[in-house]
């Protein structure tokens, strides 16, 4: 099952039952975006706004060494 | 040479399981057609009547424990099949992972969120919610879930600093806000026609509020919706109703020759306590001749009080002072139930559902036999 297949079921499917259902809505990211990344120090953890063309280095402790966040993107899982 | 019916004494020897030192005899029932020159035991409904009767030992919402007497193994053997495999549940069945930054993986996550039995309203649960299909387009599949057989749930918790915390704090959950993830951390999200069937005390939740689902870290984060779907436990065993559903044969344990003094009180060490208690020998005991109680008359004696706490070890028959003195058994038509509930059904209602969908498979393949020969 391939990861785009869901997305957030909506309201008014034409349904005999009454009540159609929808999930919650995912997070919202959009405030987080307009050019910045973020990462993750590996050092101190801390979470580090780059903008393009910035020098890859933590403003707080100095560390060079700077990981990607997880993706913001929805994984569907079967509990079993 | 005319045929003798058989005794009733006959009759209770026959529904007894021989447990001896090494081995077990007399497994298999004889109470059918043509096992026994000239007598009839094909099956019969008032006989059954007769010789059927249920027995309740304990009966709690989550634990209850009683007694089918007169009844064969077949039967027996499909209700506690039944009771595990086709009573249905509502269970977690996908998890729509958001964010996920804990040290447990997705795929582990989702599984033990799968196994978190939970409790609802028991109209909404056995009434109103439907079962689940998966369309046989995919495509479709975000049309499929409406208020009747979907539920839904959130999980979202983040991990942080916990600045109130002593400085020499060394205990995770002080140092830290939510270093927890708890089953109680699910949060309901009732949809349409669901408030009015999970409301208040029958809101959807988990029956244990602590189970630990995971443990986090400042910065970590779960983020989460799951949707909820019956099923039953032929397919998953997290839809299986039952913690345990088992039963034992009533076991017999018969002294045949008296058992006196220090060896009674040994004998009854050889048991569970409660199976075995010490009586003294009455006056008329020892006036019995042949009893072997003549000239023990105020000895303590060991008798059977209470067989069905017996777990039948076989510890009695190790000890060569108890040679032919005791026969143990099982009846082999006393069937003793123990049902533990997860928590959606009460104890004692699985096994009547689990009646009721035999009763149904056996209506449906008549229907089917009928047809058949038509
Ligand atoms: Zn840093």
């Amino acid at each position: 099952m391939s990861r785009e297949q869901y997305q957030v079921p909506t309201t008014g499917s034409g349904n005999t039952g009454g009540g159609a259902f929808s999930a919650p809505a995912p997070r919202d990211y959009a405030g987080e975006s307009g050019g910045v990344m973020y990462y993750m120090c590996g050092d101190c953890a801390v979470r580090v706004p780059l903008e393009k063309g910035a020098p890859i280095r933590c403003q707080k402790c100095g560390a060079r060494v700077l990981y990607k966040e997880r993706t913001k993107r929805m994984v569907q899982f079967e509990a079993r | 040479m005319p045929h003798k019916p058989p005794t009733q004494e006959e009759l209770e020897r026959r529904k007894i399981v021989g447990i001896h030192g090494e081995t077990i005899t007399d497994v298999t029932s004889t109470d059918f057609p043509g096992h026994y020159p000239g007598e009839e035991h094909s099956w019969d409904i008032d006989a059954f009547r007769r010789g059927f009767s249920v027995e309740f030992h304990q009966n709690d919402p989550y634990e209850a424990s009683f007694s089918l007497i007169g009844c064969d193994a077949s039967i027996a053997n499909a209700f506690r099949r039944i009771m595990i495999a086709d009573i249905p549940t509502l269970a977690i069945e996908t998890v729509f992972i958001n964010n996920n930054t804990s040290v447990i993986q997705d795929e582990v996550l989702s599984h033990r969120l799968g196994l978190i039995p939970f409790k609802g309203g028991h109209e909404g649960l056995h009434n109103f919610l439907k079962w689940w299909r998966k369309p046989a387009d995919e495509s479709q599949i975000n049309n499929s879930y409406y208020d009747f057989n979907t539920v839904s749930l959130r999980l979202e918790v983040k991990c942080e600093h916990n600045d109130a915390a002593a400085p020499n704090e060394t205990d995770p959950t002080k140092l830290y806000k939510h270093a927890h993830v708890y089953a109680r951390d699910i949060e309901f999200c009732p949809v349409g026609r669901q408030d009015r069937y999970f409301s208040g005390a029958d809101a959807i939740a988990p029956v244990n509020s602590d189970i630990l689902i995971a443990k986090l870290r400042p910065g970590q984060e779960i983020s989460l919706s799951m949707h909820m779907h019956k099923g039953v436990g032929s397919d998953h065993a997290k839809f299986s109703p039952v913690a345990t559903a088992s039963y034992r044969l009533m076991p017999v344990i018969r002294i045949e020759r008296p058992i006196l003094g220090a060896d009674a009180e040994k004998f009854a060490r050889c048991f569970p306590r409660g199976v075995i208690a010490l009586d003294k020998v009455t006056k008329e005991d020892a006036a019995q001749r042949g009893s072997g109680y003549e000239g023990h008359e105020g000895e303590v004696k060991a008798v059977v009080a209470d067989p069905m706490r017996d777990t039948v070890s076989r510890e009695c028959l190790r000890h060569p002072e108890f040679k032919d003195k005791v026969k143990l058994g099982r009846r082999r038509d006393h069937f003793i139930y123990l049902v533990e509930s997860t928590g959606q059904w009460e104890s004692d209602a699985i096994f009547l559902e689990a009646v009721a969908h035999l009763k149904k498979r056996a209506q449906d393949l008549e229907k089917q036999v009928v047809n058949m020969v038509r």
